[in-house]
């Protein structure tokens, strides 16, 4: 079972977490036409690599956590707290949607 | 083959099993005896009995080949449990053991038959037969299934054992308690870590305990060490099951604990496999004959059990192994009747005999007769705990065996045989060196190699010139394996696929690596292309009672529920919650409410306490309607959407405070709109401050219903119930029967006058039964939610998830007049733009009465229109008491949802009623007077 | 050779000597296998190798149930021959190899219900059409319902099915247990059995030999399927696909067919076609062989598990997918323990039975539980993906209808509801309510 070492609490069994989604979609309620809205809604990038992506602690802290993962086999490359930079041995962008 | 004479030899220096303890068991039906310590096979084998079981396919009588947990042909019926490992299991006082595979007895089958007819049960047979007719598949299919093999399901009402499980955090965990494995489970644990050594077998020595006096006093040596080590914890009869994402490791222990088995888990620093090598089988005709089998089997038989396995034998070896078995029976008084010895290029071609071998045929052609052929033709090395870490092990030409790659996560490590070969000596020394590596690597040191062993040169051995068994669980010979590629079933998924070659109980431990070898022959590839293939967890089947455990599935009740049950109700299971659907009548418990007063348990509603200057933003973004203006003191309805516009949740949210709020939810959805707002706050406006604390089961709450309710309430609080102050919608704090710090407010989901009191919970039970006690006078009564659903819809009040579905959008549930479109933002609010503005154009949620006032529709009814054309649906229907008639809900498109419209209903039975769209939802008091008094 | 033997004399599995290109598969008979039985003649094969061409008229990728069917459709209905299936692995090695084989056709949505019916009716007319026997066993379904919200539900299809012809209804516990004695029908269960939906026409089939079956139906039609070889790239000009590149050279084709599982968002972002699809592993497991005592096909929902009973005694279990989005196949402990949990409440009597092997597919879920099938912005770029766990109920019929949208260039009514474009029109499925556990 995959562990993610949570900015919060330390490193817990991924069953304490519940996945919230791919990182980077970005909610225009003004300006979004349908076709634009419904992407925002469905569309993922659902990449075979590494994915930006948060977790939410619903067993333990409840804070919602930014994580990198590898699709393919699952190895977490870093956790940190939602809307914190990203280690800057990665990337230089912001983690939050 | 019954019991015959007595196959117990001399005490053995390393024989396990205790002479001074007899032990009676029953086989088919037939007394039967062993020692303490035998396990069934080898009682068997001791007294004589040679044939354990009958093939799957043909029903050949099959005996012992490897004498291990994964004998293939060694599974019996032990009292209602099927394929328990006899060649494994200790035989215990009174055990029922019976053989499995055989009808109607092991000595004849009469699906032995299949024998003759063999030739034309080719691999595939199944797949170019029974075609047609086709009406007549089902029927042979009927036949077919009863040749399934295994034992019989245990019969239904089968007490459930116990299992349990735990959990553990080791530094390093050992798979597999052989030298290798003993020495790398002592020096880690001579670092300080702490170690957990797994052994498969019932104790700590690996091929050591068969092995000759030279072994056993390695081995005591060994087993002194591990025991002086506190920080060594050894769990034998258990076995690691599989290794999963971050080392999390399955260990499941057999034996030794008060239950049955128990499942560990353990989050484990650095796994060590030393899972020793598995001897391999040799492929040649009748190499199934009860007779045939490993070097390893005799063995054990001999070495631990003091069991001679027959009288006479010829050995084809290739190894040392084979060497020492020679040796060994010999010893154990079995004659030698002849040595083939495969490195000088002697072979074996067949072992002759009906039933039993009693002869065996040298490549040469020449015959030596025997009762026991014994075959030292190469090793297997089990890599599966390996491959789950993520290796993919290579072909090693010269040792004629796969050995791992080193491609494994680095919190694996290989220690011993499966890495490669050595003398004993050099087998501790490479376990010792692992161990350090692997406590260093636990405490989170870089990886340093260790230097590997090299798998010893060895003779390729697999099949013979002869047609013979690839795999014994599963009847696959090795010609189908070349039938199979010719057929283009040619890759090694394919044709293990198309064959069922190791598909079966033994998961390829066995005949894995022949099945390549033959397959790599057959169409002219090297084995490295022919591939391996990844062997799936887990490592040695594992008890569905194991994998369960104790079932820990949590009810939640309110504190009132003893009383309920006390009080007859029948309790209806919602999701984690237990609770009265009624009390035994629930059209009177409704009529009850409607008269005169009823009190029901609504414990389960979701409630969220709130705080925070920012709640105001929180709840217009959350819910569609407005909240910018509730005042201290009242309360609100509202309904949420998620973003795609769909409704999702509904509830009454009052203002107690300033910055205080308290928010009701359905009680199915109370944990996701928990979740669902912590995501706006901490995701979106992290700049809000809010705190939001669940206080579902903090509170109890309790909706007094009913004309009667105020008069009720009034006689035990303090709070001003007159409704010039405390009207509708309104909510106020006080003293319930003495209670203090109770929240009552007025709301009506039943139609009624009612107060919703949220009692602190350990107080609830004490405010029902006061309720109940100074409301006799006013005819209170408890319902339940069977008389709040009647109720509800009596009023026209619609239900999240019931009347509505997993696409409604807020317009089409008729809640247009809760969303206001107007506000900045909302959830769901773009969508809910683009539905307004198709004007009406889409379904909606209506009243419907049924022109038979008597007729209730079950929900989910179809309407139709034009015959069969489905156009909408009853969402909720009942009998209501009040009105005498039946009372619908329903989903209908635009064309039909102006009042009036005559609708055409589907019933269970397929009949057709009419039925007509209503003006208004509600068809008890639509003005809302009695909600309001 | 480079096996070695004990003996030098010849084994009796020497070299099958490669393919033998352009060989006929036999025609499967009683009489055949008789006769081979007793002439120990070889079976001629099933499957050729093929060089690849440099063009074809229609590439489809995947060779799975989906890609097999539609080769195959596409040949026998309207006589397009010249068309290749790639697979990067094995044929049928993907969810068509890895998913439990329930058919059935008893959805909640009218449009869900009748595609699914053509699939189960050209399922029971497989084994002739194919001269290949599938093994499609109608058992009979039963998706139980441990509530009154799922029973509600389970009336609701029950409804639907029947107003389409679908032999369906539902039952009480009662009528539950005597279909199936081994389950719990008794009310003191933690989440007692309320009834059932029960479905007579649903059942298992033997997934491998569908794969075979059309594959050797489409070879002998002249379609080629290639196994070990991976599409790199798929080539377009001004918006229309031209061919695709592989691990074994550059095809040139007008249209290609996405048929892949699990990998459909890799294939589609070739085309930079963004689909509205996450995968997720879906795992299974399989136990040790026992008696028959299993005589249907059992599904609950609440307790997301399913469970059937193959005619070789081994229970097969399937649950809902994992509960993130991955592409590894490794499986779960806890997988396995849920399974373990919840079938033991619906049969507390097994709990000796041993679970034998566990495994993983994958899956590309939709926002609605329904497929994407059809054209996309990209002209000659077609899809038939988003399955998520019900892909090879589906495989027939969507070979049928991706046949006949390649060979008329129009989308065929039975699929029209499940168009890429039905998301960003707001125009989704109502399967939701049927497909939670879609089994």
């Amino acid at each position: 079972m995959l562990v993610i070492d949570c900015p919060y609490c330390g490193p817990r069994n991924s069953t304490e977490f519940r996945h919230a989604g791919e990182a980077g979609k970005s909610r225009d309620v003004a300006n979004s036409t349908p076709a634009e809205w419904r992407r925002y809604l469905y569309e993922f990038n659902n990449p075979l690599g590494w994915v930006r992506e948060h977790w939410f602690h619903s067993s333990g802290c409840r804070r919602y956590i930014s994580s990198e993962r590898h699709t393919g086999n699952n190895e977490v490359r870093w956790v940190v707290p939602f809307g914190t930079p990203a280690p800057s041995t990665t990337s230089d962008k912001e983690t939050g949607a | 083959m019954s019991a015959s004479g007595n196959w117990r030899i001399a005490p053995q220096p390393g024989e396990v099993i205790d002479r001074s303890q007899k032990v009676n068991f029953t086989w088919n039906g037939s007394p039967a005896s062993g020692y303490a310590g035998d396990t069934i096979v080898s009682a068997l084998m001791a007294s004589g009995v040679r044939v354990m079981s009958r093939s799957f396919k043909y029903h050949r009588p099959r005996g012992v080949i490897t004498a291990t947990f994964f004998d293939p042909n060694c599974s019996f019926q032990v009292g209602q449990e099927p394929n328990v490992r006899g060649a494994h299991r200790m035989v215990r006082n009174g055990d029922d053991v019976n053989a499995q595979n055989a009808w109607p007895s092991l000595n004849f089958d009469i699906r032995a038959a299949n024998q003759v007819v063999g030739r034309f049960l080719g691999p595939g047979f199944y797949y170019k037969t029974f075609i047609k007719p086709q009406k007549l598949w089902p029927a042979y299919q009927k036949v077919l299934s009863t040749f399934a093999p295994g034992g019989a399901p245990p019969a239904i009402g089968t007490p459930q054992e116990i299992f349990d499980k735990r959990f553990v955090h080791p530094d390093v965990l050992v798979a597999g308690g052989g030298p290798a494995g003993m020495a790398a489970a002592i020096e880690a644990a001579r670092t300080g870590a702490k170690v957990i050594l797994v052994e498969e077998e019932y104790e700590l020595g690996g091929h050591l305990r068969y092995g000759g006096t030279e072994s056993l006093a390695t081995l005591a040596a060994l087993r002194a060490e591990v025991a002086s080590f506190d920080n060594i914890e050894v769990l034998t009869d258990s076995v690691v099951s599989g290794r999963y994402d971050d080392n999390w490791v399955g260990v499941v222990q057999r034996s030794g604990i008060w239950a049955k088995e128990r499942m560990i888990k353990a989050r484990v620093g650095t796994l060590v496999v030393a899972a020793g090598l598995i001897e391999r089988p040799y492929v040649f005709e009748g190499n199934d004959l009860p007779g045939v089998m490993l070097a390893t089997a005799a063995l054990r038989l001999i070495g631990l059990h003091a069991v001679k396995p027959g009288t006479s034998a010829v050995v084809f070896t290739a190894n040392s192994t084979g060497d020492e078995a020679i040796e060994r029976l010999r010893a154990a008084g079995v004659s030698i009747a002849r040595v083939l010895d495969a490195r000088k290029g002697e072979n074996v071609t067949r072992a002759l005999g009906r039933g039993q071998v009693s002869g065996v045929e040298a490549g040469d052609g020449s015959k030596t007769s025997a009762d026991l052929l014994i075959t030292a033709t190469g090793w297997t090395a089990p890599t599966s705990l390996l491959n789950m870490a993520g290796d993919r092990p290579v072909w090693n030409a010269a040792g004629a065996r796969f050995t791992p790659s080193e491609l494994f996560h680095s919190s694996v490590m290989a220690a011993g045989g499966i890495v490669g070969d050595g003398t004993t000596a050099e087998l501790i020394a490479h376990g010792r060196a692992v161990g350090i590596e692997a406590a260093s690597r636990a405490r989170g040191e870089a990886a340093k190699p260790v230097a590997a062993l090299i798998p010893d040169a060895h003779p390729a051995l697999f099949q013979s010139t002869t047609v013979g068994f690839l795999d014994l669980s599963e009847d696959v010979k090795n010609k189908d394996i070349v039938s199979a590629a010719k057929e283009g079933y040619d890759s090694s998924e394919l044709a293990k696929r198309f064959t069922t070659s190791a598909m079966g109980p033994s998961q390829g431990k066995l005949e894995m690596v022949n099945t390549m070898a033959v397959l790599a022959e057959a169409t002219g590839r090297d084995f490295q292309s022919t591939g391996t293939t990844v062997w799936r967890p887990p490592y040695a089947p594992i008890s569905l009672g194991a994998l369960a455990g104790r079932v820990f599935e949590p009810d939640r009740v309110s504190p009132m529920q003893l009383w309920h049950e006390a009080h007859g109700a029948k309790d209806m299971v919602a999701a984690q919650w237990i609770r009265p659907e009624h009390y035994g009548n629930p059209q009177a418990e409704a009529l009850n409410v409607r008269s005169n007063v009823g009190i029901i348990d609504l414990t389960p509603l979701g409630k969220l306490d709130l705080h925070g200057p920012d709640i105001v933003k929180l709840l217009n973004l959350a819910y569609t309607n407005t909240w910018d203006n509730l005042a201290v003191g009242s309360v609100r309805y509202g309904v949420m959407c998620a973003e795609d516009g769909v409704v999702m949740d509904d509830g009454v949210t009052g203002r107690l405070g300033d910055d205080h709020y308290l928010m009701t939810t359905t009680s199915s959805g109370a944990g996701n709109v928990w979740d669902w707002l912590e995501m706006w706050l901490q995701t979106v406006h992290r700049e809000w401050q809010v705190t939001i604390t669940p206080v579902t089961t903090a509170l109890v709450s309790i909706n007094v219903a009913g004309p009667n309710s105020r008069e009720l309430l009034s006689r035990i609080t303090d709070i001003d119930l007159d409704p010039a102050v405390f009207g509708y919608m309104k909510v106020r704090q006080g003293t319930v029967a003495g209670v203090a710090d109770c929240i009552v407010w007025r709301i009506g989901f039943t139609g009624e006058l009612s107060y919703e009191i949220h009692v602190p919970a350990s107080y609830g039970l004490h405010v029902w039964e006061t309720l109940l006690e100074v409301g006799k006078d006013l005819g209170v009564a408890p319902f339940g939610i069977e008389a709040q659903r009647i109720l509800r819809l009596e009023k026209g009040h619609f239900i999240v998830g019931q009347d509505t579905d997993g696409l409604t959008q807020a317009y089409e549930a008729g809640l247009g007049g809760l969303v206001k479109l107007a506000k900045e933002d909302f959830s769901g609010k773009p969508e809910l733009v683009w539905q307004e503005a198709l004007a009406g154009n889409y379904s909606h949620l209506v009243a419907v009465e049924t022109v038979d006032p008597l007729l209730v529709p079950a929900e989910a009814s179809q309407i139709v229109e034009n015959g069969n054309e489905i156009v909408g649906r009853i969402t909720s229907s009942r009998m209501s008491p009040t009105l005498k008639r039946s009372v619908c809900l329903a989903h209908v498109p635009a064309s039909l949802s102006t009042p009036g419209s005559r609708l055409t209903i589907v019933l269970e039975n397929g009949d057709r009623a009419a039925a007509i769209v209503r003006e208004d939802l509600a068809f008890v008091d639509p003005e809302g007077v009695r909600l309001r008094g | 050779m480079a096996l070695g033997n004990a003996s030098t004399s010849r084994t009796p599995t020497a070299s099958v000597g490669g393919a033998r290109k352009g060989s006929r598969p036999a025609r499967y008979s009683a009489f055949d296998i008789f006769r081979r039985g007793v002439t120990h003649a070889d079976w001629p094969r099933s499957f050729n190798e093929h060089e690849l061409k440099k063009s074809y008229d229609v590439v489809i990728i995947g060779a799975g149930v989906h890609g097999l069917a539609c080769a195959y459709y596409l040949a026998k209905n309207h006589g397009i021959t010249n068309v290749a299936v790639i697979e990067k692995a094995y044929m049928g090695g993907g969810g068509s190899g890895r998913n439990t084989a329930i058919i059935r056709s008893n959805y909640l949505t009218p449009e869900g219900v009748r595609f699914y019916d053509r699939s189960v009716k050209l399922y029971e007319d497989l084994a002739v059409d194919l001269n290949y026997n599938v093994m499609f066993s109608q058992r009979g379904h039963l998706t139980l319902a441990h509530n009154d919200a799922s029973l509600r539900t389970m009336h609701w299809r029950a409804e639907v099915n029947k107003l389409q012809g679908i032999n369906s209804s539902v039952i009480d516990a009662k009528e539950v247990g005597k279909i199936v004695p081994y389950l719990d029908v008794t009310d003191h269960a933690r989440y007692p059995i309320l009834g059932a939906l029960y479905h007579p026409p649903g059942g298992i089939i033997r997934h491998d030999a569908v794969n075979w079956g059309y594959a050797r139906a489409a070879g002998h039609l002249g379609v080629e399927i290639h196994q070990q070889t991976e599409v790199l790239g798929i080539e377009t000009a001004g918006g229309k696909v031209t061919g695709v590149r592989t691990s074994r050279g550059n095809i040139s084709a007008p249209i290609v067919v996405n048929c892949t599982a699990g990998w459909a968002s890799t294939i589609c972002d070739m085309v930079d076609v963004k689909m509205p699809l996450v995968t997720h592993p879906l795992q299974a497991a399989v136990t040790e062989p026992v008696k028959v005592f299993l005589p249907a096909v059992i599904v609950s929902g609440s307790l997301h598990v399913y469970v059937s009973q193959t005619d070789r005694g081994e229970l097969v279990f399937g649950a809902s997918v994992d509960p993130y989005p991955s592409y590894s196949l490794r499986g779960s402990l806890e997988f396995t323990e849920g399974l373990a949990t919840h079938i033991l409440e619906l049969i507390p009597s097994i709990g000796s039975l041993k679970l034998l092997r566990q495994w993983a597919g994958l899956c590309d879920m939709t926002p609605d539980y329904s497929p994407i099938m059809g054209i996309t912005p990209v002209e000659g770029f077609l899809v038939d993906v988003g399955w998520g766990t019900y892909g090879f109920k589906a495989g027939p019929v969507s070979g049928e209808q991706m046949a006949q949208l390649v060979a008329t260039g129009r989308t065929p009514e039975l699929i029209a509801a499940f168009d890429l474009a039905r998301f960003a029109d707001g125009r989704l499925v109502g399967e939701k309510g049927a497909a939670s556990v879609g089994h």
